[in-house]
């Protein structure tokens, strides 16, 4: 059933929640045998009733840590499970119908899996492509050699995949999914695991191409670069919940970001040592590491460096599951049932 | 309307096959010793069918209900039907399993395209083409040996070689399937190629209750004895009717059965 | 145990479409015993996963492990074998003893251990042949294909498929000189009673000459791969 949604609105949810029935299994043969019979069944929420809407053009940035949420909300927004509970319009569609007419408009780019064919080059398997989704050949070679050129990856599209760097075989897979002119992207973990100049590429990629074509983009990533980078509005999921939906800006601010300090002294430490009201140093250590705000730094720094025979002085962005941890305990607010913010 | 729509969805499946042939090709060609080496493989498999039965015909004159030059038209069916099976659906069956388990699934479910086709039909093993060939010459040389055959009988043998092919793959496809459910790849596989055999001989030298059983149930006699006695044996028209209508209904079985799959994937995976 | 039950369907139906109650001077029941005892057989004498194991070493392992080990790499994998092999036969022999024993087939008993004796003779046939695919693994990529045409090949000339005595003399005259007979038709056969003690002593003797012939292959192959692995020149 396709419902009218407003000219505007790209992606619209009612309640959409899902949950998963697991059985919890005890341990020993008694309990697996009893638990033959009188299984226990237990209810895990993967997203919880979920009211929102996303307006055409918008850069969604979606994070949370793992298992959060993100993939379950990706994948009912893009027709590959069924909610639990509520409705979705996705350009007017309900996704889990999958009509090929909805599926054709849409995009999905799984950050570890490949849709090219490993013993194919990117041009052949892209040819593929644009057989299955009906596109007018020469049109689809125009659309390739625009992509590739702001990807910078034009000289290697008649290698064969499995001989392409990992960046290289990510740069393909995007133009794989956006070759088809999608008006929605799903693109979940689009940057992990590839070094930091092929994120920096995809990145100023993402950003040139979205400006050019104006898609609907729901991004996942572990990277708040990837996100502060692209994103005009920022969802963070926690345990199938939103807990946060505003502006990148604006979360950085509610966030203090921390660094990291670690490092190693030749002997233990002969007495306690304060670096600040709220971090001691323990006497017979030699191994230590703590995090700081970012304006207690260079006086924690210079503690640090005045003692004698220090080795190893490292110091690191705390873990982005840090960051939304610390968030999650400053703010206690979720985002109620039928009650959405759009900045 | 509806009509028109028909024909623009079988055009539209037509023109994608031909484009995975293609894909398939040139992917094969990169291997080119897999060429030979299928080829060798395959031709030592079909020696070792023409040697049993031309051993088993030194010591008697029939066998069932044929001799050896119509055995041989038998034989060349067996060889023609399992390599468009190969061909077709073997790699894709095969590997069913595993790419559904790593997660393949969710990317061929996205495509504007039946997913149970992609799945089946995506990896085309251009490699057994030459094995093709060989059954094709065989069959038409044991064709061609016969006393007396009609055009008729050769119309009946073309529509029902398509059959035998639908109805190995539907028959595959429910193995590949259970094998999924009861996680038992390995035995289920064995169980499948044990089953085959028994469509690799007439069916007419089975005990009744199990030749009624290659012919329903397990419609491996689907395969070749039945499309060899279209052109052996004067036209058995309510046998041949049963053929199409069974292979249809498995077709519509199969496809149910996926979207059933489908249904339950995507209830439950996580 | 289902490969056993097709084979009974397959023969019995063969004697049904037969106009005689014989083949070849043998019964149906003695079809149905060579059927059975010789997939028992033919499991045995047959590897795969040792082949593939040895091959997957040589291409990917270090010359040093290769050399390194107190027994050489051939014997190494031929105790694994053999041991595996001769535990598994013991086990799985229940399946085909307790079917010829329900169904009455006519199987002589007391010539099973001399059989046997000679399955396991012929598994170092088997080892070394096997041992001189793998050392192609040191020339060449993807040898598993080697595997699967050597396997098929020793399938039609084992007498798996049928008893190599319904051959015309001609031929059953080349496949009994060959070794490879040994892998399922000689035990078999003798067990059955196709034939006697001379078919036996036939196999032990080309089941010794094959021995032989390809363990000097073998290690003529392995000096020249091992070459070409230390760069020494070949």
């Amino acid at each position: 059933m396709t419902k009218r949604l407003e000219p505007h609105i790209a992606i619209e949810t009612q309640d959409l929640g899902r949950s998963f029935k697991t059985y919890s299994k005890s341990e020993g043969i008694l309990a697996s045998l009893r638990g033959f019979w009188d299984r226990k069944y237990e209810e895990r929420v993967a997203l919880a009733p979920t009211n929102l809407r996303i307006e055409s053009g918008q850069i969604i940035g979606l994070v949370g840590a793992n298992g959060a949420g993100k993939t379950t909300f990706l994948k009912l927004l893009s027709g590959l499970i069924h909610p639990s509970s509520g409705t979705a319009q996705v350009l007017g569609y309900s996704p889990w119908e999958r009509k090929p007419e909805f599926l054709s408009q849409i995009a999905l780019l799984l950050g570890q899996k490949n849709q090219l064919w490993w013993d194919l080059s990117p041009m052949d398997s892209f040819a593929l492509l644009t057989e299955i989704y009906d596109k007018d050949a020469a049109l689809s070679r125009k659309r390739l050699a625009m992509l590739a050129e702001i990807l910078a990856c034009g000289h290697v599209l008649k290698t064969q995949l499995r001989r392409l760097s990992l960046g290289e075989r990510m740069k393909m897979e995007i133009i794989g999914a956006l070759l088809h002119e999608p008006k929605i992207l799903f693109l979940d973990e689009p940057t992990i695991g590839l070094d930091i100049v092929a994120q920096t590429s995809i990145r100023n990629f993402l950003v040139e191409y979205v400006k050019l074509q104006g898609p609907t983009v729901i991004l996942t990533s572990h990277y708040m670069d990837d996100i502060a980078m692209l994103a005009d509005r920022l969802l963070l999921i926690s345990k199938g919940q939103f807990v946060y939906d505003g502006t990148v800006d604006s979360f950085v601010a509610k966030t203090e970001q921390k660094q990291k300090i670690s490092f190693s002294l030749a002997a233990p430490l002969d007495q306690d040592f304060q670096i600040n009201p709220q971090i001691f140093l323990k006497a017979g250590e030699q191994e230590f590491s703590f995090s700081v705000l970012g304006h207690e730094l260079p006086p924690a720094l210079a503690k640090v460096a005045a003692f004698p025979q220090v080795h190893n002085i490292r110091i690191e962005e705390v873990d982005f599951e840090d960051v939304i941890h610390s968030f999650l305990e400053k703010e206690s607010r979720v985002l109620s049932p039928g009650h959405s913010e759009s900045p | 309307m509806r009509l028109a729509r028909l024909r623009f969805t079988l055009q539209k499946y037509l023109r994608l096959y031909f484009a995975f042939f293609r894909a398939s090709f040139v992917a094969d060609l990169e291997f080119r010793a897999n060429f030979i080496t299928r080829i060798i493989t395959d031709v030592i498999w079909y020696a070792a069918q023409i040697f049993t039965f031309e051993v088993l015909f030194l010591h008697t004159n029939k066998l069932g209900d044929w001799n050896v030059d119509q055995t041989r038209v038998f034989l060349g069916i067996v060889f023609v039907v399992d390599a468009f099976y190969m061909i077709m659906f073997h790699d894709n069956l095969d590997r069913m399993n595993t790419s559904i388990r790593k997660g393949d699934l969710d990317l061929l479910l996205v495509k504007p395209v039946s997913s149970q086709f992609m799945l089946s039909c995506q990896r085309i093993s251009t490699a057994m083409i030459g094995n093709l060939g060989i059954g094709t010459a065989w069959l038409i040389w044991s064709i061609a040996q016969l006393p007396d055959i009609s055009w008729l009988n050769l119309l009946w043998l073309l529509v029902l070689l398509p059959c035998g092919v639908l109805a190995v793959y539907c028959l595959r496809f429910l193995f590949s399937a259970s094998a999924l459910i009861f996680t038992q790849a390995e035995s289920v596989m064995y169980l499948w190629y044990q089953i085959y055999r028994l469509g690799l001989r007439p069916d007419s030298i089975y005990v009744p209750w199990l030749r009624f059983a290659i012919l329903t149930i397990m419609p491996v006699g689907f395969i070749a004895s039945v499309p060899a006695r279209a052109i052996l044996e004067p036209a058995s028209y309510g046998l041949f009717a049963w053929v199409l209508l069974w292979t249809v209904g498995l077709m519509i079985f199969t496809s149910w059965l996926w979207r059933l799959g489908l249904k339950k994937y995507s209830s439950a995976s996580s | 145990m289902v490969t056993s039950l097709i084979e009974v369907a397959v023969w019995t139906g063969i004697f049904r479409g037969l106009q005689a109650t014989t083949l070849g001077g043998f019964g149906l029941d003695n079809y149905l015993a060579y059927a059975i005892w010789g997939s028992f057989v033919a499991r045995i004498s047959v590897t795969w996963n040792y082949e593939s194991r040895m091959i997957e070493e040589i291409e990917s392992g270090s010359i040093n492990v290769l050399l390194s080990r107190p027994t050489s790499f051939y014997e190494y994998y031929l105790f694994q074998f053999f041991g595996y092999k001769v535990v598994t036969t013991f086990i799985s022999l229940l399946v085909p003893l307790t079917a010829a024993l329900w169904f009455d087939l006519p199987i002589f008993l007391d010539r099973l251990p001399l059989a046997l004796l000679l399955i396991f003779y012929y598994l170092i046939l088997v080892h070394t042949l096997s041992f001189c695919i793998a050392t192609i693994a040191f020339h060449l990529n993807r040898v598993h294909s080697f595997t699967v045409a050597k396997n098929l090949s020793l399938w039609l000339l084992s007498g798996e498929l049928i008893p190599l005595d319904l051959l015309p003399d001609f031929w059953r005259g080349i496949l009994l000189n060959l070794p490879f007979a040994n892998a399922v038709y000689i035990p078999v056969g003798y067990i059955t009673g196709r034939g006697d003690i001379a078919l036996l002593q036939q196999g032990f003797l080309t089941t010794t000459i094959g021995i032989i012939f390809f363990g000097l292959l073998a290690r003529l192959s392995w000096q020249s791969g091992i070459r070409v692995y230390t760069g020494t020149g070949a």
